[in-house]
């Protein structure tokens, strides 16, 4: 097959014949990036609540997680009716599957926002004002948020490019989310030191926990964007590998 | 965030091209492993011209045994010019001239001395349309057997042809009317018939030219439950359209584009995780 013949300019950009088949899947992406655009706030209204202590934005957390959940509904659904309809093959196939896991992912995240504002609210049940909470514990909490929060925002970032890149500096951060959880936990296990009741400690570890749990789930997403994007599932590989091999790819 | 159409059109372009290169890579050599061990056919640098006009581009593909392959691409692309060669089919096409090499149980078909009426029952072939005989459905599978000389009774034809029904998965509802004219039968029992017909000869392997296109779901499930039930005596080499289809029935897949072979590989993985941009174009439904 040494003869070349012209090949047929085929712009990947350019979309599926069947027009609608993109606008199904670009709804159905649609739909994960606002869900993720809400849980991103519910994040940070969540922290700034238990941080400073402001009972009526953990209330309003509460109140808007449901918006998340009825998206998740819906992303089932358009999951469902892509399926049904369109049979996706090769990357579409790979984007609806992965996007079905995502959408998961985001509504455990959007979870994981309520906890934390329900511990809010229960340690002002428990009694506690607005300097509960130690600078250093809240500078150490403000920590595990910032890397929590910036690593579900590029899942989310990642779910709109596709992109590997994001994916590995989403896998990068990892460490430094684990510390600034460690960190939480070290100055809770003197919780005399910190002044606060078993209870109160409680409420304020479930809080890192969830946190955590955050930064997990970004690390969640960041596998399915791989998954996407190089069709190769690296679930329960060796991170540390794994990192090695994205460097070198994305070089 | 982006929302829009075409951005998510973009950044799923991107997508694609962030992978590993070599899966988009441009070349118009073959990408797959085209042989298989202990092939049954073996088709090696096959060119076919029709006059001054080349359909198919040195084209190397093995078929294994108790396999099927099939062929996708979109119209034009040689895949049935393809499936033609490998029973000397093209031979009865004006102008037409097959080049290469394609050997059956390692003999040479297009061997000047081998006669090609015998080859043709060895490969046989199950065409788009069914097409029985203007006779009964007992004749319809008796014919082959008969012009061939491979039984040598009556009693011995009665039997060949209710094995060949059975198998075609048509006895059972044509038993009680052998007589009847086989084009009084309905679309899809036509189509078993012709299979059954191919069988009764007793092929090697089984060329099937679009062989549900012009069946209703349900023959067509039946025609595909009889593919899959076939391939534990025959070797199945498959064009179809339906790429649904392709990936239910076969094993391996081969992608044909403009008289190349551009992929072919594990049917699961080409219908998953194509390594040719052409493939994955195709058969995600981008081709324009």
């Amino acid at each position: 097959m040494t003869e070349s013949i012209n090949p047929p300019i085929t712009d990947l950009a350019r979309g599926h014949t069947v027009s609608r088949y993109d606008q199904e899947l670009a709804k159905l992406r649609g739909i994960i990036l606002e869900m993720g655009e809400h849980v991103v706030e519910q994040i940070q209204a969540a922290v700034s609540a238990l941080v400073s202590r402001e009972e009526n934005l953990a209330f309003r957390v509460l109140d808007r997680e449901p918006q998340v959940d009825f998206l998740a509904l819906d992303a089932d659904e358009e999951v469902f009716r892509v399926i049904a309809r369109r049979q996706p093959t090769a990357i579409d196939l790979r984007i609806v599957l992965a996007l079905s896991k995502i959408a998961g992912d985001v509504e455990r995240a959007g979870d994981k926002a309520a906890r934390i504002a329900r511990q809010s609210i229960e340690l002002d049940a428990l009694g506690g004002g607005e300097d509960l909470l130690s600078p250093r514990l809240r500078a150490a909490l403000s920590t595990l948020d910032a890397c929590a929060c910036c690593m579900f925002e590029r899942g989310i970032s990642g779910v709109a490019r596709f992109d590997v890149r994001i994916a590995l500096d989403i896998f990068e951060r990892e460490p430094a989310l684990y510390e600034a959880s460690h960190a939480v936990r070290a100055l809770l296990s003197d919780a005399e030191q910190e002044g606060l009741s078993a209870r109160q400690t409680v409420c304020v570890l479930t809080s890192a926990h969830a946190l955590e749990r955050i930064g997990n789930h970004a690390a969640n997403i960041a596998e399915q964007v791989i998954y996407v994007a190089e069709g190769q599932d690296v679930r329960f590989r060796n991170r540390e590998i794994l990192i090695e091999t994205l460097r070198h790819r994305t070089l | 965030m982006i929302t829009t159409v075409e951005e998510i059109q973009r950044s799923t372009s991107t997508a694609m091209r962030s992978g590993e290169l070599a899966r988009v890579r441009e070349s118009r050599e073959t990408v797959g492993d085209y042989s298989v061990p202990d092939a049954r056919m073996r088709c090696r640098d096959i060119e076919v011209w029709y006059g001054d006009k080349r359909a198919i581009h040195g084209v190397n593909l093995d078929l294994g045994r108790n396999e099927v392959l099939s062929m996708i691409g979109p119209s034009g692309c040689g895949k049935s010019t393809f499936l033609r060669c490998l029973n000397r089919m093209n031979d009865t096409i004006d102008g037409c001239r097959v080049s290469g090499s394609i050997q059956l149980d390692g003999e040479e078909i297009y061997d000047r001395a081998l006669d090609p009426v015998p080859l043709r029952a060895r490969v046989g072939m199950v065409f788009q349309k069914p097409n029985p005989f203007p006779k009964s459905i007992y004749e319809n599978v008796a014919y082959g057997p008969r012009i061939h000389g491979l039984t040598t009774s009556k009693a011995e034809l009665d039997a060949l042809v209710e094995t060949s029904l059975r198998k075609a998965g048509l006895w059972d509802e044509v038993k009680d009317r052998l007589e009847a004219p086989g084009t009084g039968l309905s679309g899809g029992q036509q189509q078993r018939l012709c299979i059954a017909r191919t069988i009764a000869v007793s092929p090697e392997v089984i060329l099937m030219d679009e062989p549900c296109s012009a069946l209703d779901p349900i023959a067509t499930a039946i025609i595909e439950e009889l593919i899959d039930e076939l391939r534990a005596n025959y070797s199945i080499a498959i064009v179809t359209h339906s790429m649904q289809q392709a990936a239910r029935v076969s094993q391996r897949t081969a992608y044909f584009h403009l008289g190349d072979l551009v992929e072919v590989g594990e049917t699961n993985q080409i219908f998953t995780n194509p390594q040719h941009r052409l493939t994955e174009d195709y058969i995600t439904g981008r081709f324009g």
